[in-house]
């Protein structure tokens, strides 16, 4: 099929997209020309992308690798957010430095997994789901209502940007970046760069380890992974552990570039199923698949809709007055989210860029069925 | 087919030659361009923006303010001193949040900041939402108007949370003005004049939001000087559908009036309603962020007319004279309705964004900022004569007490001075 | 016996008529949730999917009660005529929802029965935006008022302690038959064995000669026109209609079918009414800012002690 095809030749562009992104803040003038049509920083939405796809390499742990049904990764991401804003702010005595408030963000996200998984892993699929969605909501409410810890809807803000070390602080003049976070935003694009890089590294290897193996044999088949002496609730206790620690990193560095925990309504239910859905269309259980659909999905919100509204808005508006309800892209926003995610699953069931040995086992499995039918 | 193994990984191969030739091509064109990219700004242009919650359930209250600061555009004939005066109209919202979100707030402030055209800074709705952009907008040295925020802590100093308002100040200098009347002003207001409506018995709800919650704990620390016993505070879930059972609970204490510190977008309408249903017939308060049509369709008229009271800082637009008349007629003919309460503020925050742009007379971000800071006796807009105090707040103190009466709003009388 | 039962507590103090006002509030909104997740169970009984656009389709049907309602000027008849107009939308919203939910079966989750379950998962949220994007269009981003076209005053007379309406009674009169003709179809009709029998093993119900796209489609059917049923009476009930209603009370209603062993019909009525009851006396004796956090704290405890929900029996999942 061309389709499919062209994706096989699109998995060919990651070198090149790599190098696009490590040297992407440099071409100023591009990021200027593009600011100057579309009124937008392409460099600073390319930062919250990076930031998603590790929340959401955190959920493929889970969904992906074990097979579980995830839908409340939010709650974690709050955790790390919230961890990082207690951290950080002028109003807590702690003051910790950045790369602690990471660390311990992703270990208190982590505990907050193990403590949610330990007595609820051995439900079986949807009871599941419906336990991780409920821990969402609770943890929302929780954030909300804790007013004396986390100041409620206000949210802990403003949060410091990381120190630089000097020898660094020294070093980025000279390429003609200024060194204070708040000032320029490729700071934090080779920050959430850099670690993004460091997840998709561990992870590759990981899945290949005797432990991404054990996943996948909890995945495929639970009772013939327990015959064979694999220790299932271990197995999955460490991914939904591991996906916890990543999803809180992510949210230790949303927290930190946004600077601000933002409020626990950025943390919802509506949150945790995007961020599935870009896994689901990208490919589950593999990371270039992850990527592409956090880039698609995130892009979408984040990107393509204020541009196209900015767009419709001169055509139809003029400088004054306000947009046509109809003609403003917001207001379909969802219908095209839908209709995507309705046709992606319906053409490409395992997704965009499937692992191989999803896409192996379902070829086989559909060839099974169509025999039995 | 490529071996079983290698397409579920990265395949860091050479890729195709035509992508490392476009990579090459963007960093070479990058290169030739060079500063052309770069826009210098338009020297005869300058630019104001809003950012306001333009999708979701706050629009038709944040149109009426857009609607207002463009008459306001209108009326200087696009023309301000030697410049051409753009409006745009930046949505701080997304709809699949249907509210105003950290994100699109932070990157409206950073889009602002970084345009050079950009002078002032109209916004924002939610006070919440102010706290993201101010800090940004603050490093820029960009004026930012608020015709919306009324959570006291954004200027005043010791009455809001620790460390307010400096936190927003990074550079130490004032960027941010209001030509709203604040919340310490209209929290007590509306408690004395539950107390003049023979209020002795209230119980308080909020929407636990940063102005909901704000306005109501003013509310009660006024309650308390005055001698209303307050009988109980809670806060609403803003997402629940229903509070029968809230009501129920309430309806046992016996309350003479409830006051609901929150918005039409956090179930004003709901509470109404349900008191109804839980066969409450006590008196309903609400603040001004319910002064709009919208609460009274989302309560239902039947449910809230002569019980429901709700304050409003300035004058109804019924009661405006003078400017504030003129002003009331140009946007009825102009946009075929009366305007709503927050119309007038989005005028006098366009007004006051040109009045410092041409007073400052060039084209400086910082000289604009001063020249708005100095702003006194300001009477070009529609809300007569105030000026700006040191904390950048507005000396309008009227307070508007209005009822509910025959699915209208009905002024009833001005509280305070 | 329950009236007297009602006069008695009411009075008899304040404390015990205000529990009997929380339960009876709590039993009311419950069975509302009970019709909803009626929906939710029956179509992950027979083909393993979460049907997020569930609530939607629910919201739809609020939303065509609204528009007949203002159109036709429903809410200005005399009280009788006013039954009348119920009735009338009692039927023209199920047969919409029905519909609606049938053609989302045929046009999005057919093709896919054989593609992975969370590949499904994903279509339904899809749908369930596209729904939602169509409530937004429909009705705009603000909450809307539905018009009261039922009396407000407590039956029990004016000064009672516990308060009883007509919309409260409406409820019960409207859930209560549409779940027991529901069970008797279920338990006792051709099409009820047809539909048990395909929960319980789909390759088999074919090899038995059911026709198992037709039972699914039928099950889609009974579930929309349960919704339908539920977003009349919810308008009735809540006043209060916006096009983000489907996604919370389809959360809850979900969360009632899980509650009470999901595919287990008896299990969501169950777990409908328990999710009513604890909301509402959460609100009265906890406070309301934690009600919704506790709903799920009790599942979350629930499921760590009894593992398939209240009536659930346990299963092996499928090897």
């Amino acid at each position: 099929m061309n389709g499919h095809r062209l994706l096989a030749r699109c998995d060919n562009l990651w070198a090149p997209c790599l190098v696009l992104a490590l040297v992407y803040p440099f071409l100023t003038p591009l990021e200027n020309l593009l600011f100057r049509y579309t009124e937008m920083s392409f460099g600073a939405q390319l930062t919250y992308i990076f930031i998603y796809a590790i929340l959401a390499l955190g959920l493929n742990v889970v969904v992906g690798y074990t097979g579980l049904l995830h839908l409340g990764i939010a709650a974690f991401f709050g955790i790390g957010a919230y961890i990082t804003g207690i951290l950080r702010v002028a109003a807590y005595p702690f003051q910790l430095d950045f790369l602690s408030t990471l660390f311990l963000s992703a270990l208190g996200a982590a505990l907050a997994g193990v403590c949610l998984g330990a007595p609820t892993l051995r439900l079986r699929g949807d009871y599941l789901a419906i336990v991780t969605l409920g821990f969402g909501e609770v943890t929302r409410f929780t954030l909300r209502n804790l007013e004396a810890i986390t100041a409620g809807t206000r949210g802990l803000n403003p949060i410091p940007p990381p120190g630089i070390p000097s020898p660094l602080a020294r070093l980025l003049p000279t390429l003609g970046i200024a060194p204070d976070f708040a000032l320029d935003y490729r700071l934090f694009y080779y920050l959430c760069l850099g670690v993004l890089l460091l997840v998709i590294w561990l992870l590759g290897n990981l899945e290949r380890s005797r432990w991404g193996r054990a996943c996948v044999a909890v995945r495929e088949d639970e009772l013939a992974a327990a015959c064979m002496g694999l220790r299932i609730m271990k197995v999955k206790l460490s991914a939904f552990a591991l996906s916890a620690a990543l999803a809180g990193l992510a949210g230790s560095l949303y927290a930190t570039t946004l600077g601000s925990t933002a409020g626990p309504d950025a943390f919802d239910f509506a949150r945790s199923i995007t961020i599935l859905a870009a896994i689901i269309l990208g490919g589950l259980g593999s990371l270039r698949g992850t990527l592409l659909g956090v880039f698609l999905l995130v892009g979408f919100d984040n990107v393509l809709t204020p541009l196209v509204d900015g767009l419709l808005q001169r055509w139809t508006a003029g400088a004054t007055g306000s947009a046509n309800f109809w003609l403003t892209f917001s207001n379909w926003k969802l219908m095209v989210f839908g209709l995507a995610l309705i046709l992606m699953t319906r053409f490409r069931p395992e997704g965009l860029l499937p692992s191989c040995r999803i896409q192996h086992e379902l070829h086989d499995e559909g060839a099974i069925v169509e025999g039995a039918a | 087919m490529a071996p079983e193994n290698q397409p579920s990984r990265f395949t860091f191969g050479r890729g195709p030659l035509v992508a490392w030739v476009a990579v090459a091509g963007l960093v070479l064109v990058s290169i030739l361009l060079g500063g052309a990219g770069v826009r210098p700004g338009n020297p005869h242009l300058v630019k104001i923006v809003s950012s306001l919650p333009r999708t979701g359930s706050a629009k038709a209250q944040t149109d009426t303010i857009v609607n207002g600061i463009s008459i306001a555009i209108e009326e200087a004939k696009g023309k301000c001193g030697d410049f051409d005066v753009v409006f745009a109209d930046w949505d701080d919202a997304t709809a699949a949040a249907g509210q105003w979100t950290a994100e699109a707030e932070t990157a409206n402030a950073r889009r602002a900041a970084r345009d050079p055209d950009v002078m002032a800074y109209i916004g924002t709705y939610n006070s919440g939402a102010a706290k993201m952009s101010m800090p940004i907008l603050n490093r820029a040295e960009l004026l930012m108007i608020s015709p919306a925020n009324t959570w006291p802590g954004l200027t005043k100093p010791g009455k809001g949370d620790p460390g307010e308002p400096e936190i927003y100040r990074p550079t130490g200098k004032l960027n941010y003005v209001r030509v709203v009347p604040a919340d310490d002003l209209q929290g007590p207001l509306s408690a004395k004049w539950a107390h003049e409506l023979g209020v002795r018995r209230v119980f308080i709800l909020d929407d636990n939001q940063v102005y909901g919650k704000g306005i109501a704990t003013l509310f009660i620390a006024a309650c308390h000087d005055l001698g209303i016993t307050v009988l109980g505070q809670e806060s609403i879930d803003d997402k629940a559908q229903e509070f029968k059972a809230l009501m129920t609970s309430i309806k046992a204490t016996d309350p003479d009036l409830i006051y609901f510190g929150g918005t039409t977008q956090t179930k004003g309408g709901q509470i109404a309603k349900d008191m109804v249903a839980a066969g409450l017939t006590c008196k309903l308060m609400v603040p001004d962020a319910c002064y709009e049509d919208a609460f009274i369709e989302a309560a239902g008229a039947a449910n809230v007319n002569d019980r429901c009271y709700v304050t409003f800082g300035g004058l109804p637009t019924d009661e405006l004279r003078g400017p504030g008349h003129e002003f009331v007629e140009r946007y009825q003919a102009r946009f075929g309705r009366p305007p709503e309460g927050y119309a007038i503020y989005g005028y006098e925050a366009g007004k006051v964004a040109l009045a410092a742009i041409e007073r400052a007379g060039k084209k400086d971000r910082a000289a604009i900022i001063a020249a708005c800071l100095a702003i006194r006796d300001f009477d070009q807009g529609a809300l007569g004569r105030w000026s700006f105090d040191a904390n950048g707040d507005t000396t309008v103190k009227t307070i508007s007490g209005n009822l509910v009466h025959d699915g209208r709003f009905q002024f009833v009388k001005v509280l305070g001075d | 016996m329950a009236a007297s039962l009602l006069l008695a507590a009411s009075e008899s103090g304040s404390t015990g008529a205000l529990l009997l006002q929380y339960c009876l509030d709590g039993l009311t909104s419950g069975s509302l949730f009970a019709l909803l997740a009626l929906g939710y169970t029956m179509v992950y009984g027979i083909i393993e999917l979460i049907n997020f656009a569930h609530g939607d389709v629910f919201m739809l049907g609020s939303f065509l009660a609204y528009t007949l309602v203002a159109r036709l000027g429903l809410d200005r008849l005399d009280p009788a005529g006013r039954w009348g107009a119920i009735a009338l939308l009692l039927v023209v919203v199920p047969v919409f929802c029905a519909t609606l939910n049938l053609s989302i079966d045929r046009l999005v989750y057919k093709p896919l029965r054989k593609a992975p379950k969370l590949a499904q998962l994903v279509s339904a949220i899809g749908a369930s935006f596209v729904l939602m994007n169509i409530g937004l269009l429909w009705g705009g981003p603000a909450d809307r008022n539905f018009p009261a076209l039922l009396p407000q005053q407590n039956l029990l007379g004016p000064d009672a302690a516990v308060r009883l309406t007509t919309q409260d009674l409406m409820v019960i009169l409207v859930t209560l038959p549409v779940m027991i003709v529901l069970a008797i179809v279920v338990k006792y009709t051709q099409l009820g064995r047809a539909m048990r029998a395909t929960a319980q093993d789909p390759t088999a119900a074919r090899l038995m000669g059911i026709h198992v796209d037709r039972v699914i489609g039928a099950t889609f059917v009974i579930g929309g026109a349960m919704a339908g049923a539920a977003s009349v009476i919810y308008s009735l009930y809540i006043h209060t209609i916006s096009f983000q209603m489907g996604f919370q009370n389809g959360l809850y209603a979900f969360t009632a079918a899980v509650l009470g062993g999901i595919g287990n019909i008896p299990g969501a009525v169950l777990g409908g009414l328990v999710i009513g009851l604890v909301r509402s006396l959460s609100s009265g004796y906890v406070g309301e800012r934690w009600t919704s956090a506790l709903v799920f704290v009790i599942l979350i405890a629930i499921l760590v002690f009894r593992p398939s929900g209240l009536l659930g029996s346990r299963t092996r999942e499928k090897v």
